[in-house]
């Protein structure tokens, strides 16, 4: 009997914490909800203007927007922790830098707290030659694009956002660069 | 009596040698812990355990080893609720819900979130029994117990497409995945060996959102996985009191293929991964109640995996089952 009651009360706990999940995972949406832009607006989405910033390089050099997009096309920023999925990343977007010599390529280490350790993760990862490293150290770039593990960021020559969405395969980071004016 | 005790060293090593799906608690989402089996004269069975998933580093694509960032403390904690009934006398069903904590430490950032998992649902059919556990007569006798199943896993964690704010919240894939499961096992006291195997698939799914901010819907699909695992297990029989130990070593290959993006092969993707797992199993004369202490190691070297975490996974667990 009391078997029944705990085989009961167990069954209905598991519903109740299913039911209880009501993420989106359940019954996906392909439904498209991206919000209407104001143009002219600074913000992080693609089509406004992105916010400015100066950071740290792991070289020491100071970078700003203004900076890095001096005589380029544009600008990826790469948002790493360096994480399997984020070496895979960078590993495949590294085999696209040559093809895009008017663009400069940016990985933003935000989870380390100081510019030394970020040079040590990209140097143990095998991408201190690759990318220049940004030591997101006060989160100021996580912030202000929304970022997280694997957002990537195209700024064009005039500061607009044109794309910011995780990395996934790498065919949108290509397209999008190769469509820069 | 000896029947009790064969049904025991069965669910004993199903337990031990269901893999655990391990993944990134920052950035992968949480896994679902082991499918149950209900011995053959029991009608239920509930377990809780309790994992603790320390990172030390990962595989990358290369199978080359790296270490983490400096000064990170990375570590998920998974507390897991099991209960598989007996339908008909070789069928059963089960149901295991696990609850995610991710903590996170790098020298710049700490997170501490936490959340339900995915949950897997079973079903399983004892095709064969092990007929013989105490004596070889001839070679029928060495007739292994065959267990068959099907799991269902539901995405009822926090994934990347549900309105979180970033990596460190995910505690589930997002994707559906149906599994084929053979469970081969074979006890003569003391020894038990077992095989098993699980090939899964995904369902490709919708996606308008990532990490919260709403992006141009696509379809996303997970690559097929396979796993493979192989246990041999001891019994120490504790004086004349019936109390037992068993002591079991296995190995378990983990392998994912490949995903898609709208239908076009997602070549950052896909894993593979060996482990070892050291475990202890402690249960009392009726084999109702039995408690476990296990230890998976993934090999922290090259070649041993691939765009996967390596990690260590202490579990310890509790079981009854209902006559």
């Amino acid at each position: 009997m009391c078997s029944v009651r705990i085989t009961r009360v167990f069954l209905l706990l598991s519903a109740l914490l299913i039911l209880s999940a009501c993420g989106d995972n359940l019954f996906p949406s392909g439904e498209d909800k991206r919000p209407a832009i104001q143009p002219g607006s600074t913000g992080p989405a693609a089509g406004q203007k992105a916010p400015d910033f100066t950071v740290s390089d792991t070289g020491g050099n100071t970078v700003s927007l203004t900076s890095a997009l001096a005589s380029r096309k544009g600008i990826v920023l790469y948002f790493t922790m360096w994480c399997p999925i984020c070496d895979s990343h960078m590993s495949h977007m590294r085999d696209k830098i040559p093809s895009f010599p008017d663009i400069g390529f940016y990985a933003v280490d935000y989870v380390s707290g100081s510019v030394a350790d970020a040079a040590a993760s990209a140097s143990a990862n095998g991408f201190a030659g690759s990318f220049t490293v940004l030591g997101d150290t006060g989160h100021l770039l996580l912030n202000n694009f929304q970022a997280t593990m694997g957002s990537t960021v195209i700024i064009d020559s005039s500061g607009v956002i044109r794309m910011n969405e995780d990395y996934r395969d790498g065919s949108r980071l290509s397209s999008v660069l190769a469509g820069l004016p | 009596m000896r029947c009790c005790m064969r049904t025991a060293a069965l669910l004993a090593a199903a337990a031990l040698l269901m893999p655990h799906t391990s993944w990134a608690g920052s950035c992968c989402g949480g896994g679902s812990p082991t499918s149950l089996i209900v011995p053959k004269f029991a009608r239920a069975i509930a377990d809780v355990s309790f994992d603790a998933e320390v990172y030390d580093g990962f595989w990358n694509q290369d199978g080359k080893h790296t270490a983490d960032p400096p000064r990170s403390d990375l570590k998920q904690y998974r507390l897991n609720l099991g209960y598989a009934h007996r339908l008909a006398q070789n069928w059963q069903a089960g149901i295991s819900l696990p609850y995610v904590w991710n903590e996170n430490r790098y020298s710049g950032m700490s997170s501490s979130t936490s959340g339900l998992g995915d949950t897997t649902l079973s079903l399983w059919y004892e095709a064969l029994d092990d007929e013989s556990s105490w004596k070889v007569r001839d070679l029928s006798d060495l007739a292994p117990a065959v267990t068959l199943g099907i799991s269902l896993l539901v995405p009822t964690g926090i994934s990347p497409y549900d309105d979180v704010n970033s990596s460190f919240d995910v505690t589930g894939r997002g994707f559906y995945r149906l599994d084929g499961n053979l469970l081969i096992d074979k006890t003569i006291q003391p020894w038990n060996a077992s095989l098993a195997f699980t090939y899964g698939t995904h369902f490709e799914r919708s996606i308008n959102r990532e990490y919260g901010a709403y992006t141009e819907p696509y379809h996303k699909d997970l690559g097929d996985r396979l796993s493979a695992s192989a246990s041999v297990g001891y019994r120490y029989v504790f004086g004349t009191g019936g109390d037992t130990l068993t002591t079991t070593v296995s190995y378990a290959y983990l392998q994912e293929d490949w995903g898609s993006i709208n239908g076009v092969t997602d070549t950052t993707t896909g894993m593979e991964k060996q482990s070892a797992t050291l475990s202890f199993n402690y249960a009392n004369l009726d084999r109702d109640w039995s408690l476990r202490l296990a230890w998976n190691h993934a090999i922290s070297e090259d070649g041993w995996g691939k765009n996967f975490p390596t990690t260590d996974i202490i579990t310890t667990g509790v079981r009854y089952v209902f006559r």
